[in-house]
């Protein structure tokens, strides 16, 4: 066993100093640089009464370690402020808008890591021909592709040009009416299968193809280029030949050694474009007025809703430093070269 | 400015892709530094007049790209709108590229307690997913263009922090900088004639190939509102502007995006390209299984 417990206790301990260190960051921004922090807390239309008010809550008498000291305390307790634009505490906003994104970002991870992993072998072992040529090209093409645009284009051609694909949420109303179709979990595949009802889930997959298809194209180029480059040197390595030499089926190589050799050091590259895919889905799901946790921080910055804001961007940020931390974690299990 | 190795050129117009690449940033340089004297309706590029006979005109030949909802012709919106990605993606760079090279010597070569401070406040900004701190920053510190060079700027800079205190640390214990030691060169010394010059190459060089991810990012800030204010024709925005009327004239957000889908293609070519010149294991794969 590569990993031991004190690695990953080791790892809990560095995970929360970076919460720590994202917190103070976000307080530096919130607080410090802005001229007069409680006028971005309270909202554009506040009375004066409400600022005094905003200024003792927040603190903004007290020099500015005891401000920090307060930041930190409310945000282990939970209390994140409220947002402007939908009047409620921004914890529970976030929560009900999160398992949307989530969602979103495991289907089009999955998809991505596994159509990226065929491709990238399949231009490995064609390697220099056109099949290869074509597939590098796409993968430099997918990853280059701003995804605000690529969003807007497929909604153009697909919900208004061909009207075969909805344009936005997550279930058209009148399906949900007509089959009855509740929010438990709110993760809506989930919620459609415990109640059994198929033509609610074909209508929320249907919602899903566009924002999946879009915010898959940058861990898939990734996922293609890494697969494909270490595929090529894994390929050239002295025991393949020798495989070779001693017939084995090609097929059994590519999977028996090969793609081993290539799983591992993907899905490290891909848990690092974890972070590029959080902030594609903010702007993937704001085109495609998808209810998740990306429309609604993109929401908020569109009407200047500062507690929103701050507070789902570093709700992000943590569960993009947990992810590292998982992701490290699987590397270093499925790869026993891996040592810490 | 840069120079460019005569057998680059030749290794670029030996790989058609690449050489496409390279031709692609060619021509947005040349277009970014020229965009005021090429433009046929300055006036519309720079967005001061409005004529709503003229609005919504789809492409045609007199209006290439066609016109947008103010009736300003898109063609030069876009050309001019070249020469702020420009600008903005290269001061990002150049500011991180100063800050992070400037951090990550001290931290490196000086280390001790101001080493480990700089480089705990390094990983303090590499904890946020990309994008999402210069969001935060932008939102705070209002539109413009100095704002969202400075959000994208502080945001970026760790990356090379890191890069090149990584170098100066291994540069740091080489044979000719001991022997530099040894000959009695003052720390100073050292450090100007052998580390700077040395450990330079990695930092800038990944520099450069950041471009194209520094003008998705500022067009990424625009189209959320926070990057460059109306009425300036940066791509972001004007695929922004294009948003709300998507289906009434597609070609508001068509043509923008196609010219900054191409910019970062060419980019990421030329980036691949300086990658595997420079890398002699990948430039020389012969023969893969058959």
């Amino acid at each position: 066993m590569p990993i031991s417990t004190g690695y990953i206790i080791k790892r809990i301990i560095m995970l929360f100093l970076v919460v720590l260190g994202v917190l103070i960051i976000a307080f530096i921004i919130t607080r410090v640089i802005p001229a007069r922090p409680e006028l971005l807390w309270v909202g554009p239309r506040a009375t004066i009464e409400q600022i005094e008010k905003a200024r003792k809550e927040l603190h903004l008498d007290k020099p500015i370690y005891i401000q920090l000291y307060y930041y930190l305390k409310d945000f282990f307790s939970g209390n994140w402020g409220v947002s402007w634009r939908t009047r409620q505490p921004v914890l529970i906003d976030i929560l009900t808008y999160l398992p949307a994104t989530i969602e979103l970002a495991i289907t089009a991870f999955l998809l991505a890591f596994m159509l990226g992993i065929v491709l990238g072998i399949i231009a490995a072992i064609n390697y220099g021909k056109v099949v290869d040529r074509v597939i590098s090209v796409i993968s430099v093409i997918v990853a280059s592709t701003p995804v605000f645009w690529l969003g807007l284009m497929l909604q153009l051609i697909f919900s208004i040009w061909f009207k075969v694909l909805p344009g936005g949420m997550r279930i058209d109303t009148d399906v949900a009416i007509a089959t009855g179709f509740k929010p438990i979990t709110n993760f809506y595949i989930l919620d459609a299968l415990i109640q059994l009802n198929i033509s609610a889930l074909i209508n929320i997959i249907k919602h899903m193809i566009l924002p999946v298809a879009v915010l898959m194209m940058y861990p898939l180029g990734l996922t293609i280029r890494t697969t494909r480059s270490l595929a090529i040197e894994s390929l050239q390595e002295i025991y393949v030949k020798a495989l070779q030499v001693w017939g084995l089926p090609r097929r059994l190589i590519l999977y028996k050694y090969v793609l081993r050799n290539v799983i591992a050091p993907v899905i490290a590259a891909l848990g690092l474009s974890f972070g590029y895919t959080i902030t594609g889905a903010l702007m993937v799901e704001l085109v495609f007025v998808y209810p998740g946790i990306g429309y609604y921080i993109g929401m908020a910055l569109l009407s200047f809703d500062y507690p929103a804001i701050l507070g789902g961007i570093v709700f992000v940020a943590m569960i993009y430093s947990l992810t590292n931390l998982v992701v490290d974690i699987i590397h270093a299990w499925i790869d026993p070269r891996v040592k810490f | 400015m840069i120079i460019i190795p005569r057998d680059f050129l030749k290794f670029l117009t030996e790989r058609p892709l690449y050489f496409t690449g390279f031709i692609i940033v060619l021509v947005f340089i040349v277009v970014g530094s020229i965009a005021p004297y090429i433009l046929t309706k300055p006036e519309d590029a720079w967005g001061l007049t409005y004529d709503l006979e003229n609005a919504f005109k789809s492409p045609s030949i007199e209006h290439l790209f066609g016109t947008d909802a103010l009736g300003r012709d898109m063609l030069n919106r876009v050309i001019l709108g070249s020469r702020y990605s420009l600008v903005i993606a290269l001061s990002v760079v150049f500011l991180s590229l100063a800050i992070g090279i400037i951090v990550g010597l001290v931290a490196g070569y000086i280390g001790g307690a101001i080493g480990t401070i700089l480089m705990r406040v390094t990983d303090m900004f590499l904890a946020y997913p990309p994008l999402l701190l210069a969001i935060a920053l932008a939102a705070v510190l209002g539109r413009g263009i100095i704002t969202t060079i400075v959000a994208l700027a502080v945001t970026w800079w760790p990356w090379y922090a890191r890069l090149m205190y990584v170098t100066v640390n291994s540069i740091k214990s080489a044979p000719y900088v001991e022997a530099a030691k040894v000959i009695g060169l003052s720390r100073w010394a050292i450090m100007a004639r052998y580390i700077v010059p040395n450990s330079l190459t990695p930092v800038v060089t990944q520099a450069m190939l950041d471009i194209g991810s520094a003008i998705l990012e500022a067009a990424s800030l625009s189209f959320l509102g926070v990057g460059v204010p109306p009425p300036i024709p940066e791509w972001g925005r004007l695929i922004s502007e294009g948003w709300q009327y998507i289906g009434k004239a597609y070609w508001i957000s068509l043509f923008p995006g196609i010219a900054l889908l191409l910019t970062v293609i060419g980019f990421n070519l030329l980036g691949d390209a300086i990658k595997e010149y420079m890398n002699p294991r990948l430039r020389n794969v012969t023969q893969v299984m058959v």
